[in-house]
C-alpha cells in the first residue's frame, strides 16, 4: 500500500517521534508504515489521519488503482 | 481482539503482530520437536527430564533470537549518539547485574569455601553476564541500523 503520511508530516512539522506518541505507536512503526514495509491497521489508518488532519483517501491508497 | 495472551504482548500494533508471528512459530516448531522425540524414542530412551527441558529451550531460544535478530527492541535508537549512549546503559546493567548477583551469592549461600565453588560462581556468573550482554548488544545494533534506514 502507497501512501502519503511522511509527505503531510513533513508539511506539518512533525517528527517521527512526535507522531508516533500522538498516535500511540512507536517511532519505528511510524517509519515502516511512511516506507510502505508495514500496513497498518485501519485504527492506526484513522489515528494518523486524524492527527495530519487529512482523509484516508488522501493517504492511502493502492499502488495497482493508479 | 481480546485474548489471554494480550498481557505478554507489547502495545505497538507492529511489535505486537511481530510477536504473535514468533510465538506461533516458536509452537510449531516445539510441536514439531516433539513429534520428532516421541518417533526417536522407538529407537532409544530419552531421558523425561532431558525431553522436557530440551522442548522448553527450543520454545526460548526460537521466540528471543527472533526477537533480538528482529531489531525491533530499541525503537528509538537512531542517532550515532543515542547509540553509543544505549551501549553505556547496556553495559551498566550487565554491571550492575553481576554485582547484585554476587552480593545475594554471598548473603544466600556464603563465601565459596574451595577452589571448585569459586570456579563455579564466577563461571556462572560471567556466562550469564556475558551472554545478557551480547545478546542486548545484538538487538541494540540490529535496532538501531533498521530504525536509521527508516529516518
Amino acid at each position: 500500500m502507497k501512501n502519503n503520511v511522511k509527505i503531510m508530516r513533513m508539511k506539518m512539522s512533525m517528527t517521527q517521534e512526535q507522531l508516533a506518541k500522538r498516535v500511540g505507536a512507536t517511532r519505528q512503526t511510524i517509519g515502516l508504515i511512511e516506507k510502505g514495509e508495514y500496513n497498518p491497521s485501519l485504527q492506526l489508518c484513522v489515528a494518523i489521519a486524524k492527527e495530519l488532519n487529512k482523509t484516508l483517501d488522501d493517504l492511502f491508497w493502492e499502488e495497482n488503482l493508479l | 481482539m481480546k485474548s489471554w495472551i494480550s498481557f505478554l504482548l507489547p502495545d505497538d500494533e507492529y511489535k505486537e503482530k511481530k510477536m504473535l508471528y514468533f510465538f506461533s512459530e516458536g509452537a510449531i516448531i516445539l510441536f514439531l520437536s516433539l513429534l520428532i522425540m516421541i518417533i526417536c524414542t522407538y529407537f532409544f530412551t530419552i531421558n523425561v527430564g532431558t525431553a522436557l527441558l530440551l522442548a522448553i529451550a527450543i520454545f526460548l531460544f526460537y521466540v528471543t533470537g527472533r526477537y533480538v535478530i528482529s531489531g525491533m527492541e530499541y525503537t528509538d535508537i537512531a542517532t550515532e549518539h543515542s547509540y553509543k549512549k544505549e551501549i553505556k546503559n547496556i553495559y551498566s546493567r550487565t554491571c550492575s547485574f553481576a554485582f547484585i548477583y554476587l552480593l545475594l551469592y554471598l548473603i544466600f549461600v556464603g563465601i565459596p569455601g574451595d577452589r571448585s565453588d569459586w570456579t563455579g560462581m564466577l563461571g556462572l556468573l560471567i556466562s550469564v553476564g556475558f551472554i545478557s550482554f551480547i545478546t542486548n548488544y545484538i538487538s541494540l545494533r540490529r535496532s538501531y541500523h533498521k530504525n536509521k534506514e527508516l529516518l
